[in-house]
């Protein structure tokens, strides 16, 4: 017999009546913050895909007449949505990996101990606080094949000039460079502080038992960063995912649509297009794509995590 | 007295008809009123009472307006506050639309460019300025002394629903400087496309001797933006060319227009390097620092480009302002107004009309163009002569370019979607600048996107 089953009708109940009451005081708690959260990000999502099933009228601003997947179907023609998904798609592919690989790198060289890091480390921050509008305005000048200083450096040892913003296959790399310059601090800031929580023990005892660099690297440190790169990297996607003010303010998508990624496209379409409805639904259906692909990778981390 | 009772009950059915009509007459009428004239708000507001009107512009000159337009215009009407709000151009459609729209808007005066009025007088958001502020219209506001062609742009389906008050026309700006050091004449109105394209190989020049190339003909929008497509429209309406027909059916998908559009293509051979991601800033800029012969661009920006000693070492001798050459029609020029409505729903419509009255009047423009530089409407001021000297050329170019595009009809498409097929056109003619597709693929498939936009 358990001891719950030798409690006394009366004192169950008590203790009922005492679990009820804790629930309510933690709803009563929690309740607040549900309700902001359901308005701010609950809403505008219900209201989004309402839109997209709904034909717009610009008059009220309201959904009017239930178009079922009309506006799904639109998109789905429109060889330009395909275009922007393929554009991001390179993005993403392009700028992902190499900020992992850069951000993981510095931190290992920052973390290394010379003189003057505390500073370099502060000034790596500098690129996330810059506004991405300010950043495109500041790179277009330095690139631009007239005036900008990157020519001309490039200029004093025989390369070049490249036609930044102008050329579309380069267009995508000026991107990628703009946007590598503003996130990888950010992974880096990630990458030191897990290097220093990384228990020292561990490579002491490598040390000891004779471990060259690659070795201590290889087998322990990289293992141990392994479920760190994996968080990072969702992080990193989740933000990469949604970008679009440096590509409006480098090259504004083009030259024709070489950097239109998909957040651009969209915006384009409904502030400027003002296809608000047809834009909702290409929300939707990036927001779906994002939201599966994301439980991929998290899968995947957790899986990587168990590895290590 | 039989007689008298029945003259009595005629009378009385008489006066009771009488009666009936004049309820009847005075209840529609009353109705009618309410239908097209707005309540006065308060009125133009007392010194105790004052009242206040907000304004959303474009940023890039609201600052200007609020720090000496409004100060101006409240020396005539002290009693009505000012406050406008600036939004950067790419926003202030949307943010204008949403506002209008919503049940109590938070503006008042909208100030819409050339092709939003439509956008936005078809959502019912729009104040008619002739019927609906008729009432408060001064007698000597002279409607036809503004030219045709920018008073148009604030009219949709017939009704006025916005009065120009910044004027802009697209118009070519001229290195005379530079010529002169090609050896070429300063072009004059009547230059033509063809004599302009045959110059440009002389006006790519080294000017100082050093070897290297560091001037070029020209520079003007090639990047992707909604109004690069501007450039080639003008050239394919100064060959005579539209854009869409009278059904609003795509027009220019045909060789007229493509070579149109070849032609913007080909003044890349005589841009600055790197010129196909050019734009506005960076085409004044080339302009500005005299390293381009030409610009296209929009007039507005002629002061503080070419003859402001404060941004450019240029000179008002070194520079001209023309029409842009011409086709086999004529000069080219494109409309780009700004122009003042009010909403339907603010709650001080007569003194929102009293602004857009004063600042679009006769005294009004003379005083807005000589005190900021910025380009009338009205026939009479263009006729004056202006207090600033750079001004003159600019007046007669001006006075050219507005009967030009109206005879011509150059400007963006007059509909409730121009600003999407606006976007449409930008995105296909940059994949041709940028040699993405041919100049013919890239009409027939914005052709075909326009077509079914506006089915």
């Amino acid at each position: 017999m358990t001891v719950v089953d030798q409690m006394a009708p009366g004192a169950r109940r008590i203790r009922g009546r005492g679990r009820a009451a804790d629930v309510v005081s933690r709803w009563a708690f929690m309740a607040p913050a549900a309700l902001l959260l359901l308005a701010v990000l609950a809403y505008p999502i219900f209201y989004t895909i309402q839109i997209s099933f709904a034909e717009l009228d610009l008059g009220t601003f309201t959904a009017t007449e239930w178009v079922g997947w009309d506006n799904y179907l639109t998109v789905i023609e429109d060889e330009r949505f395909w275009n922007s998904l393929e554009v991001t798609g390179i993005y993403l592919v392009l700028a992902l990996p190499l900020q992992m690989v850069l951000g993981f790198g510095i931190a290992f060289l920052i973390n290394a101990e010379w003189k003057g890091r505390g500073l370099i480390r502060a000034l790596f921050i500098i690129p996330m606080v810059v506004a991405p509008v300010v950043a495109g305005g500041v790179w277009r000048m330095m690139l631009d094949p007239l005036w900008g200083l990157v020519n001309y450096w490039m200029g004093l040892v025989g390369l070049g000039p490249f036609d930044w913003l102008g050329d579309p296959k380069l267009a995508m790399i000026t991107i990628v460079i703009i946007d590598t310059w503003r996130w990888t601090p950010f992974v880096t800031l990630i990458a030191t502080a897990a290097l220093l929580s990384l228990p020292r023990d561990v490579f002491e005892a490598a040390e000891i038992d004779g471990a060259n660099w690659w070795t201590t690297f290889w087998s322990i440190t990289l293992p141990l960063l392994v479920p760190i790169i994996a968080a990072t990297f969702v992080v990193r996607w989740l933000g990469a995912v949604k970008m679009f003010d440096i590509a409006l303010a480098a090259t504004n998508g083009g030259p024709g649509r070489a950097t239109s990624v998909i957040n651009l496209f969209i915006y384009e379409e409904a502030f400027r297009s003002l296809k608000f409805a047809e834009s909702a639904a290409m929300a939707v259906i990036v927001l779906v794509i994002t939201m599966v692909l994301t439980a991929v990778f998290l899968r995947g981390t957790r899986k990587l995590e168990g590895m290590y | 007295m039989g007689q008298e009772q029945k003259r009595t009950g005629c009378l009385s059915r008489r006066a009771l008809t009488a009666g009936l009509s004049a309820i009847a007459t005075l209840a529609l009428t009353s109705h009618g009123f309410a239908q097209t004239a707005a309540k006065d708000g308060g009125g133009l507001g007392t010194p105790e009472a004052p009242v206040e009107i907000r304004m959303i512009a474009n940023e890039a000159f609201a600052k200007q307006w609020q720090t000496s337009m409004v100060p101006e215009f409240n020396k005539v009407y002290p009693n009505i506050r000012v406050k406008i709000d600036g939004v950067p151009y790419a926003e202030l459609l949307a943010k204008s639309l949403l506002d209008v729209t919503g049940a109590k808007p938070t503006y008042d005066i909208i100030i819409a460019d050339d092709p939003w009025i439509p956008q936005l007088a078809r959502t019912g958001a729009l104040l008619d300025l002739k019927k609906g502020a008729g009432q408060w219209t001064k007698p000597d506001y002279d409607w036809a002394d503004f030219n045709a062609s920018p008073l148009a742009a604030g009219e949709w389906e017939g009704v006025q629903y916005g009065v120009p008050l910044r004027s802009n026309m697209l118009l070519m700006f001229v290195n005379k400087a530079l010529y002169a050091k090609a050896g070429l004449p300063a072009p004059t109105p009547s230059l033509t496309w063809a004599e302009y394209v045959a110059q440009a190989p002389k006006l790519v020049q080294d000017t100082n001797g050093d070897g290297k190339i560091d001037s070029w003909a020209v520079d003007t929008y090639f990047t992707r933006d909604s109004l690069t497509p501007t450039i080639w429209q003008t050239i394919l309406n100064s060959n005579g060319g539209a854009l869409l027909d009278k059904d609003n059916k795509p027009a220019f998908d045909n060789a007229e227009g493509v070579k149109a559009l070849q032609a913007h293509i080909d003044l890349l051979k005589f841009a600055p390097p790197g010129a196909s991601s050019h734009g506005f800033n960076e085409s004044l800029q080339a302009f500005r620092q005299g390293q381009v012969a030409t610009l296209f661009m929009w007039g507005s920006v002629f002061k503080g480009t070419a003859v402001d000693p404060a941004t450019t070492t240029l000179t008002p001798d070194q520079v001209g302002i023309q029409v842009m050459p011409a086709g086999s029609r004529g000069p080219g020029a494109h409309r780009g107004i700004w122009s003042g409505a009010i909403t339907n729903k603010s709650e001080h419509p007569q003194a929102a009309w009293a602004l857009l009255q004063w600042l679009s009047s006769k005294e009004g423009e003379v005083w807005h163009a000589n005190a900021l530089g910025v380009f009338p409407a009205r026939k009479s001021t263009l006729a004056t002569a202006p207090e600033q000297a750079w001004l003159v050329p600019v007046y007669a170019a001006l006075q050219q370019a507005y009967d030009t595009s109206a005879s011509g009809q150059m400007w963006r498409p007059r509909l409730a979607k121009s600003d999407a097929v606006q976007q449409i056109l930008a995105d296909e003619t940059s994949r041709a600048v940028a040699g993405q597709i041919s100049a013919d693929d890239a009409l027939k498939s914005a052709a075909k996107k326009i077509e079914r936009l506006l089915k």
